[in-house]
């Protein structure tokens, strides 16, 4: 199975490959594609991912794409409502499934099989999943409740220092750190799950589906 | 490090504060300001003398309006002020204490000025740093980027180790070269190649892209064994490949966060002038390191984008740059 990765950072495209290699039940490939979202990737995903998935189903055999963005400081995910009510309150997460589904409708039929597309977001940033298991405050829940006395940017930077020890940290050691992280919770993504359930959680039922 | 400067009547910049950070990025118009704010530094370190016609606002003759630059000192340098003044007859600088504490300590001064003498500014120019350097002591980075071949190889002697952790930074930022290669034109001059991963080719630097020789300069300035203390760019961001400038930011931060990357020499303040939304972008997580230079009329001032209020609100469905852009952070040329 062919899938291609969209994501802000060449450290969080590697992260990813290897959690999308033990979730994803099938033998997985990683085609060499250069897809990359601007820094601050929210407002560029958004705009990018009908082309995106345009491009890799009328001219790549890719089978899946896999989409992860910052919540930053954006309305929490809330399951309870419908993805209409929810996307309306600003979630990205279903703003983004309804984006998917609106090109998947305009798609032409082909000889080739359908993409398949999963969609994960990192409450408030990627680097409160590498935190997962080893600090005990490194959840969904418990990220959602600092976003509202602390500015995003502040609480980015804060999990910036704790993973990285710099919250200006170089690629070198950005992609060592992600790559470290993404290496353990490899082994525990139930915990990673059942401590990130909207971010994460959905990402790996998708992949679980492929 | 250098917290503000305040100028008054000094060219475009009549009245108005530029807040510094340990890296600050100036984003703004043509004519804004934001070279004119370095030449004052320039001219507080002593890097460049002009005569009071050349930095008075123009079309000021008034005596009582006379320009002048302060640049106010962090706590290390005991919050010291540093005045630059123009009259008619000479430029007076001065290093002075606030209130009672007006008198500083020679010590302090000294001090001071050996800081302010490390200030250098960079304006890159591709085909200065192609050229080959003619071997002699005491090479320095010229303000264009020559002697960058001679630079290189004193480093590869002097600092060997350092020198092959920058060619393994170059080829990730270019992965078609491994490693910077020298030869002689001349006797007493050298010249820099660089090497292909493939085939192992020796590409001449007057064959390089002009990119390429920009951003091998950029690289070579973040890994100076002893850099400047106070680092001026003008766009480092010229003629670099946006997805590139993630590169040029992280040698940016290099300069001046060298904890951040294992280096134990002492902090560079770094102040960069842009025009590239996407070098902006980068910033997006540390807005206390952007500076918007706005034009009215014929007046430029300066703003923290970190003190705007409405700033989660902007970015909440925008790119900082496109923001930018767009002209609700201002910072962008007046309507005609």
């Amino acid at each position: 199975m062919k899938v291609a990765i969209l994501s802000e950072s060449p450290a969080d495209e590697a992260a990813l490959r290897i959690l999308a290699a033990v979730i994803v039940a099938k033998a997985v490939e990683f085609p060499d594609l250069p897809l990359r979202l601007r820094p601050g990737g929210w407002p560029s995903v958004h705009n990018l991912l009908p082309t995106v998935i345009k491009h890799l189903y009328y001219h790549t055999d890719t089978n899946a794409l896999i989409v992860v963005v910052d919540s930053d400081n954006s309305p929490a995910h809330d399951a309870a409502v419908d993805r209409e009510k929810c996307s309306g309150a600003g979630c990205r997460l279903c703003r983004l499934h309804q984006t998917v589904e609106r090109v998947d409708a305009i798609l032409k039929p082909t000889t080739r099989p359908p993409l398949t597309v999963a969609i994960g977001l990192a409450v408030p940033a990627i680097e409160a999943w590498y935190l997962c298991g080893i600090d005990q405050h490194a959840t969904e829940a418990a990220m959602l409740r600092r976003l509202k006395s602390e500015r995003h940017v502040h609480l980015k930077n804060a999990l910036k220092r704790q993973v990285y020890g710099t919250d200006r940290p170089g690629l070198v050691l950005e992609t060592s750190k992600a790559v470290e992280a993404a290496s353990r919770l490899a082994g525990s993504l139930d915990a990673l799950s059942r401590h990130f359930p909207c971010g994460f959680g959905s990402l790996l039922s998708e992949c679980k589906a492929w | 490090m250098i917290e503000s400067v305040e100028f008054k009547n000094f060219k475009v910049l009549r009245d108005t504060t530029l807040p510094l950070s340990q890296v600050t990025l100036i984003v703004g118009p043509n004519g804004s300001g934001k070279t004119t704010a370095i030449d004052g530094l320039r001219a507080a370190a002593g890097k460049w003398t002009p005569g009071l016609d050349e930095v008075r606002t123009a079309g000021q003759h008034d005596d009582s309006a006379l320009p002048s630059i302060h640049l106010r000192w962090s706590d290390e340098f005991g919050n010291a002020i540093t005045t630059v003044q123009w009259n008619r007859v000479q430029r007076i600088l001065s290093h002075h204490g606030q209130g009672a504490q007006r008198n500083l300590g020679v010590e302090l001064q000294s001090r001071i000025s050996l800081h302010l003498s490390g200030l250098r500014r960079y304006c890159l120019d591709a085909a200065q740093i192609a050229q080959p350097t003619v071997l002699q002591s005491h090479l320095e980075f010229t303000e264009q980027g020559g002697n960058l071949a001679g630079g290189l190889d004193e480093l590869r002697d002097q600092d060997p180790e350092r020198f092959e952790s920058l060619n393994q930074e170059l080829s990730r930022w270019i992965p078609e070269f491994d490693h910077v290669v020298f030869d002689m034109p001349q006797p007493g001059q050298k010249t820099l190649l660089l090497r292909t991963r493939t085939g192992g080719h020796r590409i001449p630097a007057s064959q390089l892209s002009q990119g390429t020789l920009l951003a091998l300069a950029m690289l070579t300035l973040a890994y100076l064994p002893n850099p400047p203390t106070i680092v001026c760019l003008e766009e480092p961001d010229r003629g670099i490949h946006p997805r590139l400038l993630r590169d040029v930011q992280e040698a940016l931060y290099r300069l001046a966060h060298p904890e951040s990357f294992g280096e134990k020499r002492p902090p560079v303040q770094v102040i960069a002038t842009t025009h590239s939304p996407y070098m902006l972008d980068l910033f997006r997580d540390h807005p206390e390191e952007i500076v918007i230079a706005s034009k009215h009329g014929m007046e430029a001032r300066f703003e923290r984008l970190s003190d705007r209020t409405d700033l989660d609100e902007i970015l909440q469905d925008a790119h900082l740059g496109e923001a930018w852009y767009s002209g609700v952070l201002g910072g962008v040329p007046e309507k005609s």
